[in-house]
Formats: structure tokens, sequence, C-alpha cells
């Protein structure tokens, strides 16, 4: 195995972190807040995509422009979502939220189908990003290097907006003791539906994005759920910087283990999720 | 004695009243109607459940096999039935899931009354189905499910009677695509698999390695990765797999996997680089639309290879273009292989059911046996030793004909006898 | 206990149990050959969720892996009938197999509670989902075992044949009845008090000097005993078994019977694996879309009848037979998010 093929692999690897950082950076976000464990978040994903697909593919609105309404559109439906849904059951055990967000896995996944039906289409990939850029004798898709950029952006301004904002000191009074920042006159629930659409606004980001180069279909929530899952569990839940990390090693592990070990089993990760969880809770990256 | 607490008897009560709602799923068949004797197998309707795949990431084949299930049903109907009697359908979601289908076959059976059943997409489903269908006592004509193990264990080797196969199985994708770059590819000589993670794509490397061999001793197999179920982004594995750059690759995954797979591979450059890409079921409608845009922005470079169990292209029989027309016209699409196979197995049943005049499943299934058929796929002959359905389908290159709104398997065409390329009994279990 | 005069709650219960009792066995005769399959699933799914709610509504851990030990049960008991054609054999072993795996995976699980515990068994779950998927020289792969026989059932004086569908029925319903009772002595012994003491307050119980790890873990093998005894009817029923038993997304149907029926109630997940079913069974006949169907009901469900159906009967007979229990449903969370973690 020569070293350009290591580093290509590797490049690939870090644009699939990419869309698994930004499904689990809302799903770690919502835990961290909300302390709510949202089955339904690749749903929200799903969502994106097909608001995307629909605005950008079918209507031939400008990718970016289809981008932003659909995040909208579906941040909206992540606030109505928690106002309606999940207020109700933040006095609940655990147990009934994710029951709760199973439920809706399966409304969203029957409603796509509803609305869209089941067909796979894929629209072209914008005019800006199309084309390759040669890398170490191969050549390397434009538009994956957008996603990357993309990615790494949304997590210096997450985390610069978390560190340094009067909007982050909230969010993290909140995330740390939500009894306590109420009683000093903090609106908790107002926080809580803010950072719960913004949650969802971040998984319809990765949606919206991988609408030109990955098929979106009634199954695809369901399909990523799970991954966001262990790499929310090995980055420490509710944990962002955990959820970023966690995401480049999925990411890019899964990328060598596709090129290094062909039979590389679904199985190591699982291994690792249960590992974290016994030996580290707090997730490899915690404090 | 232990008291019965409020909760168990209330428990109980519930248990009563749903005792009550099953009731109501008891069977609805009506007693034979009095007129029945102008029908001379005695049934005003001849009930075909069908079974596919409706939910979930792969909906499309299940709504193809119901538009394959209806036509039939409509055009026999307009024609006076079979025999006389009406054709009457249900068509079931199978969820992909092994005890879905179970269920599901029991319920059409023993509950709706079905007399026949066709259908399903998945190779687990179907094996789980056919050891029941003896206690059943009915025939399952298999309409998309590819596992080899259905006809070659099951049939051949288990003796299972009551299941038959309209469709080709992992032959096709396989073996097929060997004799293809054999004729076609002569300097080909390192390939390479993306495959399906299941018994499916296993066994199609398996055989296409074992042919490809055979044929061309010095051939190499450079790579393989292999995708899970419900993989999302094929791009690691395409990258994996060119980094042993090989000339041929043969892939696997199916229906909208294969919509990105393929995109992804676009953006990769990888058409550049190969000779040729062999897409096991890219002549899928459902596919074809999807791929659309690279087809006719010569993104493949015509380098992309593909077949399916039935392309709505060939033959150019009176037939097929009857069917395709017919098709259209209900459904404002074109037809898929699981429909087409649904839509012929429905005319076998007529055909075997006319020729034992009697709805007897063990009658019907003398009548199978050796049945030949003329379908819009062209002839299908029955074979009486694994109820394996034999018959051609071409493969060939996807391109953009004018005839057509979506891309065909139409370019360089492969025409091969089925016997060439068909597995034959005594079966030898395929290693991998 | 002492004999207590008959009240009338007394003999409103025993006429419903008979009743129940009645129903179960006029099923065969009256309904005929489909609804007697159905309500074979329907007993063995029971039978599931009634071990599961041991776990879920006793001792208050949710587990998003317990497919795998039904799963278990399965492949154990497929196993056994392709060498050896005992059915009492093969369901045995399908239980001891289940036990065993209970056993190690709780081992690990139980060192958690809350969204720990249920990513804990879920990641294990998945894990024996994959080696199932993996390993076809044993388990078929995902085409799975096939050609499995359904054996008579010899108990030395008597030999039953269970080809017979209304036989494999019955036999369903005498283990579903004996799981009951077992479960009955369970949940009103001293064991089954501490599970709830543990689930209610587990800080209080453990300051009790209750060894609340040890607790959990024999909930937890029990509830995986009960996955594996009706995960072992669906290798002589079906004859095939799939690695879809094993998925996370199967484990899910236990959860929502339970929820559907009443995780407050011993018999909830009974009646709730009734009800499931048979909602299932009525929805897919209307449409295709019955996912949404079934997902709108669990959301209900969550949000305004965590009782359960049995829960909301109890309301309507009214408060005359109101009993005053400790409800998991109506516990607050008063741990703040992040706690579990820090411990």
């Amino acid at each position: 195995m020569t070293v350009e093929n290591l580093i290509f692999q590797g490049l690939v690897g870090l644009s699939l972190a990419m869309y698994l950082w930004l499904v689990s950076a809302g799903l770690t976000l919502a835990f961290g807040v909300l302390g709510v464990i949202n089955f339904a978040h690749g749903s929200l994903y799903m969502v994106g995509a097909y608001l995307a697909y629909t605005l950008y593919g079918r209507l031939g609105l400008d990718f970016g422009v289809a981008v932003i309404l659909s995040v909208l559109t579906v941040g909206l439906l992540g606030a109505v979502m928690e106002r309606l849904l999940f207020r109700p059951m933040y006095r609940l055990d655990t147990a009934f939220q994710l029951i709760l967000t199973f439920g809706l896995v399966l409304i969203f996944s029957d409603l796509v189908k509803l609305i869209w039906g089941g067909l796979f289409v894929i629209p072209p990939v914008p005019a800006i990003f199309q084309g390759a850029v040669p890398v170490l004798g191969r050549s390397f898709p434009v538009y994956n290097i957008f996603v990357i950029v993309a990615g790494i952006v949304v997590a210096a301004v997450m985390g610069l907006v978390l560190e340094r904002t009067w909007w982050g000191k909230t969010v993290r009074a909140a995330a740390a003791d939500r009894e306590m920042a109420a009683s000093l006159g903090l609106n908790i629930y107002r926080v809580f539906v803010l950072v719960f659409a913004f949650a969802a606004m971040l998984a319809a980001l990765g949606g919206a994005f991988s609408i030109p180069v990955r098929v979106v279909d009634p199954g695809t929530g369901t399909a990523l759920i799970v991954q966001a899952f262990i790499i929310t569990v090995i980055g420490g839940l509710g944990n962002l910087r955990g959820a970023f990390v966690g995401s480049l090693l999925v990411g890019v592990l899964s990328a060598y283990g596709t090129l290094l070990f062909p039979v590389f089993e679904l199985f190591i990760i699982y291994l690792l999720m249960a590992a974290v969880l016994l030996i580290k809770p707090e997730g490899l990256f915690g404090r | 004695m232990r008291r019965f607490s409020r909760r168990e008897f209330l428990g109980g009560a519930v248990v009563v009243g749903a005792t009550g709602v099953l009731a109501a799923c008891a069977p609805t068949q009506a007693p034979t109607q009095p007129g029945a004797q102008a029908k001379p197998l005695g049934v005003d309707t001849i009930k075909i459940g069908a079974m596919g795949a409706l939910s979930g990431a792969h909906a499309d084949y299940g709504r193809q096999i119901n538009m394959g299930l209806e036509l039939a049903k409509e055009e026999i109907n307009a024609n006076g039935g079979i025999l006389g009697s009406m054709v009457e359908t249900r068509m079931l979601d199978e969820e992909l899931k092994p005890d879905v289908g179970v269920r599901n076959t029991r319920q059409l059976v023993q509950d709706w009354g079905a007399h026949f059943l066709v259908g399903v997409d998945s190779s687990g489903v179907a094996m789980a189905i056919g050891p029941i269908l003896p206690e059943l006592d009915r025939v399952f004509i298999f309409t998309h499910a590819a596992t080899h193990r259905l006809t070659e264990e099951l049939v051949y080797d288990k003796k299972i009677k009551h299941i038959f196969r309209i469709s080709v199985p992992v032959y096709q994708d396989a073996i097929v695509a060997a004799y293809v770059f054999r004729d076609k590819l002569p300097q080909a000589r390192r390939f390479a698999t993306i495959g399906a993670d299941y018994e499916y794509g296993r066994a199609v490397w398996a055989l296409f390695r074992e042919y490809m061999k055979r044929f061309r001793p010095e051939a190499e197999f450079v790579a393989e990765a292999w995708a899970p179920f419900l993989t999302t982004d094929f791009s690691s594995h395409i990258a994996a797999v060119m980094a042993a750059n090989p000339d041929v690759i043969v892939s696997t995954p199916w229906a909208g996997e294969a919509v990105t797979l393929l995109r992804q591979a676009v953006q990769l450059g990888v058409f550049d680089k190969i000779q040729a890409w062999w897409q096991a079921m890219g002549g899928s409608v459902d596919v074809l639309e999807g791929i659309k845009g690279e087809v006719q922005a010569n993104a493949f470079k015509g380098k992309l290879w593909a077949t399916a169990r039935y392309i709505h292209n060939y033959p150019d029989t009176p037939e097929n273009r009857a069917f395709v027309e017919k098709f259209q016209k209900r459904w404002a699409r074109f037809p898929n292989y699981s429909a087409e196979t649904t839509y012929s197995a429905v005319y076998a049943i007529k055909a075997a059911v006319e020729k034992a005049r009697s709805l007897d499943t063990s009658k019907v299934i003398a009548a199978l046996e050796g049945l030949s058929l003329k379908t819009p796929a062209g002839d299908r002959y029955i074979r009486p030793e694994d109820h394996q359905a034999v018959y051609s389908v071409p493969a060939g290159r996807v391109v953009m004909d004018p005839k057509y709104p979506i891309p065909i398997v139409g370019a360089d065409l492969v025409i091969l006898k089925p016997e060439d390329y068909y597995r034959k009994p005594p079966f030898e279990p395929i290693k991998f | 206990m002492a004999v207590k005069k008959p009240t009338l709650r007394n003999r409103l219960g025993l006429i419903l149990g008979l009743g129940a009792a009645l129903a179960i066995l006029l099923v065969p005769p009256l309904l005929g050959r489909y609804p007697t399959y159905l309500a074979t699933t329907i007993l063995m799914l029971a039978i599931f969720s009634l071990g599961f709610n041991l776990l879920f509504g006793y001792t208050g851990l949710l587990s998003f892996g317990h497919a795998a030990f039904y799963a278990l049960g399965a492949y154990v008991c497929a196993k056994v009938l392709l060498a050896y054609p005992s059915i009492i054999l093969g369901l045995l072993a399908g239980v001891v197999a289940a036990g065993v795996g209970a056993l190690i995976i709780g081992f690990l699980s139980v060192r958690h509670t809350r969204i720990y515990f249920s990513m804990l068994t879920l990641a294990f779950g998945m894990m024996v989902h994959s080696i199932i998927w993996k390993w076809r020289e044993v388990t078929g792969g995902d085409d799975g075992l096939v050609g499995i026989i359904r054996p008579n059932l010899d108990l030395g004086f008597l030999e039953i044949n269970l080809n017979r569908p209304e036989n494999f029925y019955y036999f369903t319903a005498v283990i579903l009845l004996a799981s009951i009772f077992l479960m009955q002595r369970i949940v009103n012994s001293p064991f089954g008090l501490v599970l709830q003491a543990i689930r209610d307050s587990e800080t209080r119980a453990a300051f009790c000097g209750i060894p609340v790890r040890r607790y959990r873990l024999a909930a937890f093998v029990i509830s995986g005993l009960y996955a594996g005894l009706a995960g072992s009817f669906v290798a002589p029923l079906e004859r095939a078994v799939t690695p879809v038993y094993a998925h996370w997304t199967f484990s899910a149907e236990p959860v929502l019977a339970t929820l559907l029926g009443g995780i407050n109630s011993f018999l909830g997940p009974v009646v709730g694996a009734f009800l499931f079913r048979l909602l299932k069974e009525v929805v897919v006949r209307y449409t295709e879309y019955w996912q949404l169907a079934l997902g709108i009901i669990v959301v209900i469900l969550v949000l305004g009848f965590r009782g359960g159906v049995v829960s909301v009967v109890a309301g309507w007979v009214g408060p005359w037979l109101r009993r005053d229990e400790p409800r998991f449903t109506q516990k607050i969370a008063a741990e703040p998010a992040g706690q579990e973690a820090a411990r």
C-alpha cells in the first residue's frame, strides 16, 4: 500500500466524517442541554435532504438558497417538535423520550414516502463545485472539499459561539444546571426550544449537503441514527468537541478499514462503543 | 388463595375484548355461490396474494410488483378471467423482514384465502417462506428474490415442490458478466468488486471469479470492498478499490444504493481510469431513472455495463411491445423487471390452471413443471428439476436512446443462450 | 394467606380470568387456522414482553438489545432441532443459551442505568446481530437457517402432534400461562419488591444495604430467559430463523407492546402483545402507511396515556377500585443529565 493511497483514503474518510459530524453535533447538543436522546434526529437529516432535493433538484432554485430554505424549515419543524412533543417529557424518565422519538422515526419514514414516493434521483452537483482536483495522482472531487470545509467552519463557529458569546454562556449554563439557571432568571424553555431547533438545523444541513452525492430514501433516517449514536457515545454524550473528534475517528477509521481490512466489521465499531461506555462512559474525550 | 388484583382482571377484560377483535380476522371466505356450476374451477374468483417491499429504502420494487400484478389482473379479467373465474389480488408489505413475510403468507392463505402467491424482493424473506409452503399447500412463484439457494437448495435438494421462480437468479448478475468481459474486453486482467456485504453480493463475486478464471486463467482479482445493507456513502469503498488500479469493477449494491455509488464513482474520477464497470442490477428502471443525468452528460464514458432480470427494450417482439405500451398507459412509468416478472408469473398461473383445469396444488405444480410460456421477456421454460424459469436477458452498455426518455441497456448487447450461464443440477455449493 | 370474604372485586376477577382462559381455549375451533397462527405469535410476543417488563416496568431499565436473546433462543433451538428431533430439548437449549448470553451481557450492562444502559444494550445486541450475520457456516448468514422440523411433543406417557397448528398453539398457551404464573410469583416475592424499590430510588435502596447491581443483573437474566423462551418458539413455528430477530429494531416490539398494554400493570405486556399484533393486522389491511399509524399511536400513548390501555380502562371502571402504587410513569427525573457519566 503506497503512502499516496493512504493519504487519499484519509481525505475520503474526512469527508465522510463531516456528514457524521453534522448529524451527531445536533444529537449531542440536544442531549447536553435538554437531556433528550432523539431517535428521530436522523429523520431530520432525511427531511432536510428531501426538502433540498425538491427546492434544488425539482424547482431549480440556487443550491445555496435551497440549502438555507430547507435548513430553516427543518429548524421550524424542530421548534414545533420541542414545543409540542418534548416539553411535556422533560420531567419523565428518559425511557419515555426514547420511545416517543422512536414513534417519530416511524412517522417521518412514512410521511416522506407519502410526499416524495420511493424514487431515487440525485440532482446534479452545483456548477461551482463541479469537477475534481488532482491529489497525489488521483482526482478528489471539489464538492467533497466543500463539505470538509463547511463541516470545519460549522465546528469552529459553534465553538466560538459557545465559548465567547452571551448566548453560548446561556446555553452552557442551561446544560450545566438547568434549575440553577432557571432560578437565576433565565427563561430555560426559550433556551430549550432554540437549542433543539438549532440541533435540527444542523442535521438538515447535513442532509441538504448530501443531496448532490447521495440518494435519500425513507430508510435514510434509520440508517444514520445508529451511527450517530455510536459517535456521540464515543465522544461522550453531550460533549460537542467529543462528537467532532468522534466523527473524525469513525469516518477516517471506517475509510481505512475498507481499504486495509476488507472484512472490516461493523462489529468492531459496536465493540468500541461498548468499551467506551464501560470503561470511560464520559466519552473518550470527556473532561 | 391469592386474590386477583384489579389490574389482573382488567388485563383479563382486555384479553377478552381483544379476542373479539381477533374474531374479526377470521376467514371471510364466502361459501361457493350457486351459480358456480358454469365455472369449471368451481369458484367465482381466483385469489392471488402478493408481497414486496412497500416501505423503506426499496419501496419502489414492491410498487413495481404491484403494478405488474394489477395490470395482469385487469387484462385477464377483461378477457373472461381464468376458465371463467375472475382474478382477485391483495398486496402486502414484506418490509424485507422474514418474519413479516411468513406472517403475510399465512394471512394471505389462511385468512384471505389466496389460491396462489407471487412476489417477494428479499432473498431472506423467500428462504423463510419456502419451508412453510407445503404446510399451507400453496404454490408461490417468486418474482425477484435472487439467491440461488432458493431453487438449488430448497427445491432441488430439499424437494419443496411448491416453490417456483420466474426471475433469473444470481447467474445473471455473475456469470453473464464473465461472458461479457471474455468477449468484449479481451485485454482486461485486473478485476475488483464493490460488493453488497451479504449472501447475494458474496455469491455474485464468487461465481464471477470462478467463471472469469475459467475463461481467462491470467485474470487477477485485485481488490474487494464490502458495503453493508443500507450504506449511505460509498466513497471510501470506491477509493479503496481504486487504490489497486483495477481494469474492471464488479458492483452489486442495488436500488438507491447503486445510484449513490455510481454518482460518487463519477465524482471520484473512476471512469477516467477503468475499462469497464459492471452494475449487476443496473438495468433496473429506478436506477436508470436515477442516473439519467450522468448518462446524458456521458459521465460514464460508455464504460457502464449493466443487466437486469428483464429490460423493457428487449426483446423486440409483439408481446413485449404490447406489454410496455399497456404498462406505460396504465402507470405512466416504464416497467421494471419486478413488474414484468410478476406480470408473467400471473400468466404462468393462468396457463398452468388452464392446463390442469383445477386449482388443486399438486395438479398445478405438475402443470407448471416443464411449462413453456410466451412472456414479454421472451420464451420462458420452467425447469422441472429446480422449478427455475429459464429465459435470457441480454447485458449491454447503458446509453441514451432517442426513442426513450430514460437511459436503456441498449448498446453492444450480449445475448447469450440460457444454457450457457444457468447453473445446472446437480448443483455444487458456491464456495466463498 | 388467610381466606378473605369474597368481594365484588374478587368475583369479577374470577369471572374475567375464566373468560380469558375460555377465550384462549376457543380460538382454534371457532376462528380457524390463520387466527390460530396469529394468536400463537401473540402468545410468543406476550412471553417476550412479560419478561421485558420485569426489566422495564419493575426495574426501570429500558433495554434496546433484548432482540439478541430472542435470536439466541431462536438460533440455538433451530440448531438443536436440525440435529436432533426433540422440541423439549430445543426449547431448553434455546432458553439456556439466552440465559448465558443475558448473564454475560447483563453483567456488563447493569453497571449503568438510564440512557447509558439503553446504549450499552443496543451496542451488545448489534454485536450479536453482526456475529449472526457474518458467521455463515453456523448461522447461514443473512439467509438464515431453513428446513427446521417441528417434532412431536413427547411427554413420555403422551405424544402430541405439534404439526397440527392448534396443538402447537395450545402448547404455546400452556407455556405462556406457566410463564405468567412464574412471573407473578417473582414480582410479588421480596425479590420483586426490591426491584421496584431500586427503580423508585436507587440511592435509598442502596442505603438499605441492597446490592443494587446484583438485583438488576438477576432481573436482566430473568428477562433474557423469557426472551429466549419466546424466541425458541420461532424455530419450530416458522421452520426458519433469520438475523432480523437480533436487530435493534426488533427489540422495539416488546417495548411498544408493553407500552401499549401498560407498564404498571402485571398483565399489561400480555394485553399489549394482543393489541400490538392486532393493531398492525388491522391497519395493514387498509393502508400501506402502517408505520405512520403505529407512530402516531406511540406518540399519543407516550404523551397522554403512559399507563397504557390497562390503566385507561382502569380509569373508566372508576375510582372504587383505586389502589395507589408507586408509578414509574410518573417518576420525576430529578437527576440532571450527565450525572450518570460523572459517576
